[in-house]
């Protein structure tokens, strides 16, 4: 009795307070809500601009995903020591750079989203398609920018869909189509063999691939196999690959490891086929010298930034500027091992290009000055690629040139052979 | 029919890579009682100090050998100074440990060497030997070789000597083993040191062909509890025919069973061991262990 | 003002009942007050503490209470995101979409320990490792359902207009009305007769058998009840998350999950939360440390708890209660072991989990 007395005492408790403290939460500040007009957003002030990144800094992702934080880093490093980045809207502000480690966990990227959106200005430069997609809806509603993304995710680039998004790399279908195309245009048979990683990576570069050979008569492909992410080992798929009589193989896998096992793997069935690799596992130095590519006809990859470790561009003056910023103000003490620590720091020129061209301190006028970027030359890119960021349904970069392997790094090639 | 040799070939090899990790897995579960998810993690250290070394100069096969003496004592050190806390508890908790270690020991790497891949030399050569149309590398010849090595030797421990018959006593029963005069502590200390010695030739072994990085036995570990449970936590040698069986029958089911494919191949060893312990609760070659009430 | 006076009066007729109940009403006050505080990215944090407490809780009832090992919690809550996403996506009703989270991943756990449980510690342990990691390559090939490797994305539970709330404050309450439901139903099973029944199956099979309860039984009861509650903190995930992919159920998360229920307190419904909490904060409080040195903070901070309070955060709370059970399991024996040890236990000092407070 006095028990169903008192619970029915604790529901009336309960409501009361919650009606009482419901006017005093309806007149809570802000929230997520962005400012408009031309008040300023959060995260700028007249002297300051504080972007935001989510990306791997642990696990299995980790290298690039340090790579991801270094480059952006060194470049706005070496902008502020020299006294800030010059506004359009007049004002000199330094940029303040907040990365926080997701772990390639979506559920951590968002909950580092949640935390950094309300103190900076925009979130960049982040790695990876799940854990960018996992707070991309909350970022629309939140109207907070998320942009120059590492992630060939094609969602990210599709204004209508993603307003407050732009992907930097290429799309993966461009990477595999720009390959594609080469080897339609060398006029000469080919079989061709495909690995690729069985996700929207190996997909969206497959994609690419077929459309671009799609009704040639040259191009035949023979065999097309997957692997996981998380095998040990490809030695049983190049087996079977190398069973199929092809002499091209598109190898659309993403991790370094298993890509220089692939290219030993082939040696020793004596398997030897031209060979075509991601922008992302091309590293001279990590992965083709290791893998031991100077056996192979040809080793191609795809690439719009400068390889540091090329010879031909040891003396370049991009590449020591660059060189220096990482070691000095990237915490990034040796030599990039991933291309991601190039496109973090083109990320960090294309964002101060947007910022020299912003005229008003908030998101909206930002994401104006970002989407009307054309044809800009960012530093470390190769020549036939640039930064155009008003064609709708295409990242930053939307151009790749094919490469060829040369012993040391590469050089850009109009044909195959 | 060439392509069905070479698949078996290369599925042994692969095998072998995770043998290498379960035996160590099985030496410390011989001799404490425990499944020790940081072995791995411990194998990796191990592989990076004598990186390290070799990066200062020193030539591998003393690198190697440090790294053996090294882990030795670091898993003594953990045993005495980590887990000694734990192991008269909730053995749940003493899993978990094990598991906190692993990222520590994951962090420390990433911290002290960064998460980069790192080429680590291989005690074999590259080179191939072909022999009626399959080609396997010297490299996985040797490893196989060593492993069987070390499997038989941990087989002799573990059957034939004092120390091995003690160290499974110390496991089974502490208290018993204590009663009857055994040096328990000594003896978890020398397990665990073993085990992590062990782990350190393992992480040489395989380190050449994953590359280098904190995170490098991750994947391998699953396979390598598989294979404990399979081949039966008491047994070296059903453990590694176990490992083998995983790394031919995945890639033959990925080939010729089209439902399975190559996306589905990790479910092979799962189903294996489902079959097994239907028919041998005791996995493959373990022995069975008597219940009292 | 009349009720206040009444309290008074119930209070010193029988102080020790007030006292008892004073906490729950105490709990219920807060949790109705803290959404409407806290600004929202607390909120938010908050919120997904909710998650995986109630995940964790899930846990708990397999392997803390029943003693079972399972290595594959993480696989029910993204098998229970999933279905929430694929109904959401396809504009079903809210509430046969929260059923159906629910019944799947219990009909599914159902399926996995009718066969599992036949074989004995050793082989739930292996097939629980098995969930996520087939779970993984699974959802890629079920593309069509799951959206593949990209994922599916579906927000729902935005405040309607008539709450005048936030939409992170009304899905904070959404959170806190179900997982305190799903707690609290859980908390009167494992203190009941069911629970005692656990825990003797826990303790020894065989002694269960001799007194006529068939552990077959109940650990698949437990299995399903474990696999539902993962259900639900699934359908949690996506309210909060608003995204799933197969990266949500990778097997690496799945052993962080079991680190954070050993890590709050097994077979405690506090150390659900504790560990709930652990399970969200740790990652976030290490990145203001240094986000590059998160996982080596996170194993030593693991390592330090564990070392302090082997028995978990709850242990903390146990002493100021009554029943002092941290070193009811003394038992040397192996995690991955056929589950029965020698002790001999008796039924009548089995399970004395987190009685303290009650009647």
């Amino acid at each position: 009795m006095s028990r169903h007395f008192r619970s029915r005492k604790a529901l009336v408790i309960a409501v009361a307070s919650t009606l009482a403290l419901t006017f005093a939460g309806c007149s809570r500040e802000g929230g997520g809500d962005g400012a408009t007009g031309a008040a300023a957003s959060p995260g700028i002030t007249d002297t300051t601009v504080r972007l935001g990144i989510s990306t791997p800094l642990s696990g299995s992702t980790a290298g690039p995903g340090t790579c991801t934080v270094a480059g952006v880093k060194a470049y706005f490093g070496a902008k502020n020591a020299a006294g800030g980045v010059a506004f359009g809207d007049g004002k000199t502000r330094t940029v303040e750079i907040e990365a926080l480690d997701d772990g390639y966990d979506p559920q951590r990227a968002k909950a580092n989203y949640d935390s950094l959106k309300d103190d900076v200005f925009a979130m960049t430069a982040g790695l990876g398609t799940p854990t960018n997609r996992a707070w991309r809806e909350a970022a629309i509603a939140d109207e907070v920018p998320q942009v120059l993304v590492m992630t060939g995710d094609p969602l990210f680039s599709d204004t209508q869909e993603s307003p407050w998004q732009l992907g930097f790399v290429p799309i993966y279908q461009n990477e595999g189509e720009a390959f594609g195309k080469l080897l339609v245009a060398s006029g000469a048979p080919h079989k061709v063999a495909i690995l690729s990683q069985n996700d929207d990576y190996g997909a969206g570069y497959v994609e690419g691939f077929k459309s671009a050979v799609e009704g040639a008569a040259n191009i035949e492909i023979v065999d097309e196999l997957t692997y996981e992410a998380t095998d040990t080992s490809v030695d049983a798929q190049i087996t079977q690959l190398s069973a199929s009589g092809a002499d091209v193989i598109f190898n659309a896998m993403s991790l370094v490891p298993l890509v220089v096992s692939a290219l030993q793997k082939a040696q020793q069935l004596n398997w030897l086929p031209s060979w075509f690799l991601p922008s992302n596992t091309s590293s001279p130095g990590a992965v083709v010298e290791p893998g031991g590519g100077a056996a192979f006809p040809g080793i191609y990859s795809v690439s719009f930034a400068k390889a540091p470790a090329s010879p031909a561009f040891a003396g370049d003056e991009d590449v020591q500027t660059y060189l220096a910023a990482l070691k000095e103000h990237g915490d990034y003490p040796d030599a990039p091992a991933f291309p991601h620590c190039q496109w973090s720091w083109m990320v960090g020129a294309t964002l101060e290009q947007a910022f020299t061209t912003m005229t008003e301190p908030t998101r909206d006028d930002f994401m104006r000055a970002l989407r009307s970027i054309e044809n800009f030359e960012a530093p470390l890119m190769l020549p036939g690629t640039a930064v155009t960021t008003t064609e709708s349904g295409q990242p930053a970069v939307p151009t790749v040139v094919v490469q060829k392997y040369n012993g040391k790094g590469y050089d850009t090639v109009e044909s195959l052979g | 029919m060439a392509t069905f040799i070479q698949l078996i070939v290369d599925g042994l090899s692969t095998g072998s890579v995770y043998a290498a990790i379960a035996l160590a897995l099985v030496l410390v579960h011989q001799a404490t009682g425990l499944i020790n998810f940081a072995q791995g993690g411990m194998a990796v250290l191990a592989a990076y100090s004598a990186w390290w070394l070799l990066s200062r100069g020193v030539p591998l096969v003393l690198a190697i050998s440090a790294s053996v003496l090294l882990s030795f004592a670091f898993g003594a050190v953990v045993e005495r100074w980590l887990m000694r806390r734990f192991e008269r508890g909730d053995p749940d908790t003493a899993v978990v440990v094990t598991i906190g270690l692993l990222t520590l020991i994951t962090g420390v790497c990433g911290w002290l060497f960064t998460y980069n891949n790192q080429q680590f030399p291989s005690l074999f050569s590259l080179d191939a030997v072909t022999f009626l149309g399959v080609s396997v590398s010297q490299r996985s010849i040797g490893t196989t070789v060593v492993i069987v090595v070390v499997m038989l030797l941990l087989q002799a421990l573990f059957a034939g000597t004092k120390l091995g018959l003690a160290l499974r006593a110390v496991a089974i029963n502490p208290q018993s083993a204590a009663f009857s005069g055994l040096p328990v502590e000594r003896l978890l200390m020398v397990g665990w040191g073993l085990a992590a010695a062990l782990g350190a030739i393992a992480g040489a072994l395989v380190a050449p062909q994953l590359t280098l990085t904190p995170g490098m036995l991750d994947n391998a570990l699953v396979y390598a509890l598989a294979a404990v449970i399979l081949g039966g936590l008491s047994s070296p040698i059903g453990v590694v025919v176990a490992a083998w069986m995983i790394g031919v029958l995945e890639n033959l089911a990925a080939v010729y069973v089209p439902l399975i494919g190559y996306d589905l191949k990790v479910a092979v060893p799962f189903i294996l061991i489902f079959v097994v312990l239907v028919v041998r609760p005791q996995g493959l070659f373990g022995r069975k262990t008597v219940v009292r009430v | 003002m009349a009720g206040a006076r009444m309290t008074t009066a119930a209070l010193s007729d029988r102080q020790r009942s007030w006292l008892r109940r004073a906490g729950p009403l105490l709990l219920v006050v807060v949790l109705v007050v803290v959404p409407l505080v806290f600004p929202e990215s607390v909120n938010e944090t908050i919120a997904r503490i909710g998650v995986f407490a109630v995940a964790v809780l899930g846990l708990n009832v397999v392997m803390g209470y029943a003693g079972q090992v399972s290595l594959g919690q993480i696989f029910f809550l993204g098998l229970g995101a999933y279905v929430t996403a694929y109904g959401v996506s396809n504009d079903w009703n809210i509430v046969v979409v929260f059923v159906l989270a629910c019944l799947i991943p219990a009909f599914v756990g159902l399926l996995v320990a009718l066969a599992a449980a036949r074989l004995g510690g050793l082989a739930i342990a292996m097939v629980t490792v098995a969930l996520p990691i087939v779970g993984v390559p699974l959802a890629k090939r079920l593309s069509e359902f799951t959206g593949g490797s990209q994922g599916l994305s579906a927000r729902f539970g935005d405040a309607p207009e008539w709450s005048g709330l936030y939409d992170d404050q009304w899905r904070l309450y959404l959170v806190l009305a179900i997982g305190g439901a799903v707690f609290l139903l859980t908390r009167n099973l494992v203190r009941g007769k069911y629970g005692r029944v656990l825990g003797i199956v826990k303790k020894n099979e065989n002694v269960a058998s001799s007194v006529g309860i068939s552990p077959y039984r109940y650990k698949v009861l437990a299995f399903t009840l474990a696999s539902l509650i993962g259900g639900v903190s699934g359908f949690l995930y996506m309210l909060v998350i608003q995204y799933t992919s197969p990266e949500t159920m990778s097997f690496g998360h799945s052993i962080q999950l079991l680190a954070a229920m050993v890590i709050g307190g097994a077979a405690s419904i506090v150390g659900s939360v504790l560990g709930g909490a652990y399970y969200v904060l740790v990652p976030q409080l290490t990145n203001l440390v240094d986000p590059s040195l998160t996982a080596l903070l996170q194993g030593a901070v693991l390592l330090v708890v564990l070392f302090v309070l082997p028995g978990g955060l709850a242990s903390l709370a146990r002493p100021l209660g009554r029943g002092r059970r941290s070193r009811a399991r003394h038992d040397p024996a192996p995690l991955i072991t056929p589950s029965a040890t020698t002790k001999s236990g008796s039924a009548a000092d089995t399970p004395e989990t987190e009685r303290q407070g009650h009647p």
